[in-house]
């Protein structure tokens, strides 16, 4: 009696552990015999050919084309719309299987590489990889394409030096310019401060290709428009620890005039923090990524813009992208994809 | 504990004992607190100002609650790795609840608490009864909530910021009562219930007791597993108030939030002097600990410090007060004998 019990109570905690584990990996494989609506298919994509979707899917190594898309953090808002995004498309087609893969967190690297492995033993016919790390995922990217698997690297660019280095330097790069967005985001808060605006800028990881990318965005547009920067650090991309830092770097420049923060999510702890100093409208805040909570506090006023990189097409591109080079097509080099300055004015 | 008859002097001898114990222990971290606000002071340009020191409360608020709950199970030789995540799982159940459209807002908030309370205190219970029922140690226990808690908060919120909560709430977080944080009133509030808990209730004199002696504890006729039970249900706790005071603070509900937050208050509590192995510390030293942290998170800063060298300092405050806590400990047994 009690051994069962304590058998069926382990079995529970098992299960759900299980159901943890499994469940973001899970692809909904859908049927093939979904009809693929037109609509389904990116605004922009070539014309259509017959009914199907604009990229004609290739012919796959065993019947339908197998894609597997590695992604970063599905905890991240940007890459779980990304992920839905991609889903959505594929049960559109229905003409293709999709096998997304994310991972518990931005550093998790061993994920990615396992990933990218599990894939070439799979025989795909097609990665599209989102790296957590420049560097590190060159090498497993390298063994697929030996392995005779079509590669896209897409949303964060691999090290150029690297991919060289590996003999890889014309590999096709699908993504944002992340120094273009936060440029642009940098852009219009020197047309609201003018010159000589003092602002500081709210940095993501250190380390992180991204968020290098986007500080040296807000510096360029900063140098450009003569911003006064009084200080660059890092909040680590985290609300709370933005929000902290925010209130002692008010406290250290009560002079401060705006902010730069490298994504939504701090921006969301620097604008709490301005409102809880009582100087809402008197410093300007710009941030990157366009998520829901942030639209709020644009249009409320409470922050200026942000920076919209169309999360869900990403993916979407991605995939077309290689279909269109396992179909013959000669692509190389950097494909990228549209950045927007979102405001006030926009959001209406 | 131990010895129940002793004579009058002896009485007074070991009376004195303590006081130096307890000066050595509490007043050692308040002093070491003082200097380093001094040291600020002196050198921190716009440091000692009230409205610094106003932020700073705010700052260390939600560390301060969770580190509360903290000292319970370390107090026993146990850990609590999955407070962070059990933090998200609190926020996203209670912001979902304050923001479904169901409930008239009032009632809405209050159900919001009360779930946030309720999801905690349940993943306490959990991580206790597992760690009891099969002699697991709380680490590992505590290390499969986590991901438990982490995977179901992403699940439940679709790994989405949940934002639009009632003005009234919102606006309730960056209140203060003449001039003292909101927040940071209940978190102070928290300290002395904890404290009075620990020290005034055969509950806390108990927990104390399992942490030096477990088998004495269970030969004097009392069940260490209620206690070890109860203690991490004050842990689950003391984490759904602190996601109140998170989303009180910041005006949203994410499943991404609290990374780390775990180590934060493990470190509160360490350097406010409560042993990992068990049966010494307490509440007021958890809370100095919280104080150090956050002074020295915010006068780094002031002072120009780097992001990476903050780092460092910080690491090392840790490390340094552990060392001090060997040298308390040795101490400790010398006036024992």
């Amino acid at each position: 009696m009690k051994t069962a019990a304590r058998v069926f109570a382990l079995l529970t905690i098992l299960s759900l552990v299980l159901a943890a584990c499994v469940a973001p990996v899970a692809a909904p494989a859908a049927p093939a015999e979904v009809a693929a609506p037109a609509e389904a298919a990116p605004a922009e994509a070539a014309p259509a050919e017959g009914a199907a979707a604009a990229v004609p899917a290739p012919a796959g190594k065993n019947g339908m084309p197998v894609v597997g898309l590695v992604m970063k953090s599905l905890a991240n808002e940007f890459f779980k719309t990304m992920e839905e995004g991609a889903v959505a498309y594929q049960q559109g087609r229905g003409d293709f299987t999709l096998i997304p893969v994310g991972m518990n967190s931005e550093t998790d690297i061993d994920t990615q590489i396992s990933a990218v492995e599990n894939f070439i033993v799979q025989d795909v016919d097609l990665i599209c990889l989102a790296p957590a790390d420049s560097v590190g995922l060159v090498a497993p990217a390298k063994k697929a394409i030996d392995a005779g698997i079509t590669v896209v690297n897409f949303d964060v660019k691999l090290d150029d030096k690297a991919l060289t280095e590996a003999g890889l330097q014309d590999l096709v790069f699908v993504g944002p310019d992340n120094e273009e967005g936060a440029y642009l985001a940098g852009v219009a808060l020197a047309e609201a401060l003018g010159e000589g605006g003092k602002v500081v800028i709210i940095e993501g990881n250190p380390g992180a290709d991204n968020a290098t990318m986007r500080k040296n965005g807000f510096v360029r547009a900063a140098e450009e428009f003569g911003l006064e920067v009084l200080e660059s650090t890092t909040a680590h991309w985290e609300t709370e620890e933005a929000n902290t830092l925010m209130t002692n770097l008010i406290t250290k420049y009560p002079d401060m005039q705006g902010v730069m923060a490298a994504n939504d999510s701090m921006a969301l702890g620097v604008v709490k923090a301005i409102e809880a100093a009582g100087l809402t409208g008197q410093i300007q805040v710009v941030g990157f990524d366009n998520i829901g909570a942030v639209q709020e506090l644009i249009k409320e006023g409470k922050m200026l813009a942000t920076i919209d990189q169309f999360g869900p097409m990403l993916a979407t591109m991605c995939v077309e992208t290689g279909f269109r080079m396992i179909n013959g097509e000669d692509i190389t080099g950097w494909s990228k994809t549209p950045v927007q300055l979102v405001t006030a004015e926009t959001l209406k | 504990m131990s010895t129940q008859v002793t004579s009058a002097p002896e009485r007074e001898s070991s009376q004195a004992r303590r006081t130096t114990y307890f000066l050595l222990r509490e007043a050692g971290i308040g002093i070491a607190l003082l200097l380093i606000i001094v040291f600020f002071s002196v050198f921190a340009p716009r440091f000692a100002s009230l409205a610094n020191l106003s932020n700073i409360l705010t700052q260390i608020s939600i560390n301060t609650v969770i580190a509360v709950g903290m000292t319970f199970v370390i107090l026993l030789g146990g850990i609590d790795l999955s407070v962070g995540a059990v933090l998200a799982l609190c926020t996203v159940v209670a912001g979902l609840t304050m923001t479904s459209t169901a409930f008239p807002e009032p009632v809405a908030i209050g159900l919001a608490v009360l779930a946030s309370l309720a999801v905690g205190s349940a993943a306490g219970l959990f991580n206790g009864f597992v760690a009891e029922r099969w002699k697991i140690h709380s680490f590992i226990v505590t290390l499969g909530m986590l991901n438990i808690a982490r995977g179901a908060a992403l699940q439940i919120s679709g790994s989405r910021t949940i934002f639009s909560f009632p003005a009234g709430f919102n606006q309730f977080g960056t209140q203060t009562i003449l001039g003292v944080p909101v927040i940071f009133v209940i978190a102070l509030t928290l300290v002395f219930l904890g404290r009075f808990v620990l020290v005034r209730t055969v509950f806390g004199r108990i927990i104390y007791a399992i942490g030096n002696n477990e088998e004495a504890v269970r030969l004097s006729g009392h069940t260490p597993s209620f206690y070890k039970i109860a203690a991490f249900t004050i842990t689950g706790l003391c984490v759904g108030v602190a996601a109140i005071m998170y989303m009180l603070r910041l005006n949203i509900a994410s499943p991404i939030l609290g990374v780390g937050f775990e180590l934060n208050a493990i470190a509160a509590v360490v350097i406010g002097g409560t042993s990992m192995s068990g049966g010494k510390g307490s509440m007021i030293g958890t809370f100095l600990g919280a104080c150090i942290i956050g002074v020295l998170n915010n006068g780094l800063l002031l002072l120009g410090m780097g992001d990476f060298a903050r780092q460092m300092v910080t690491g090392f405050i840790i490390i340094f007060a552990v060392i001090i806590d060997t040298y308390r400990v040795r101490l400790s047994v010398q006036m024992a004998d």
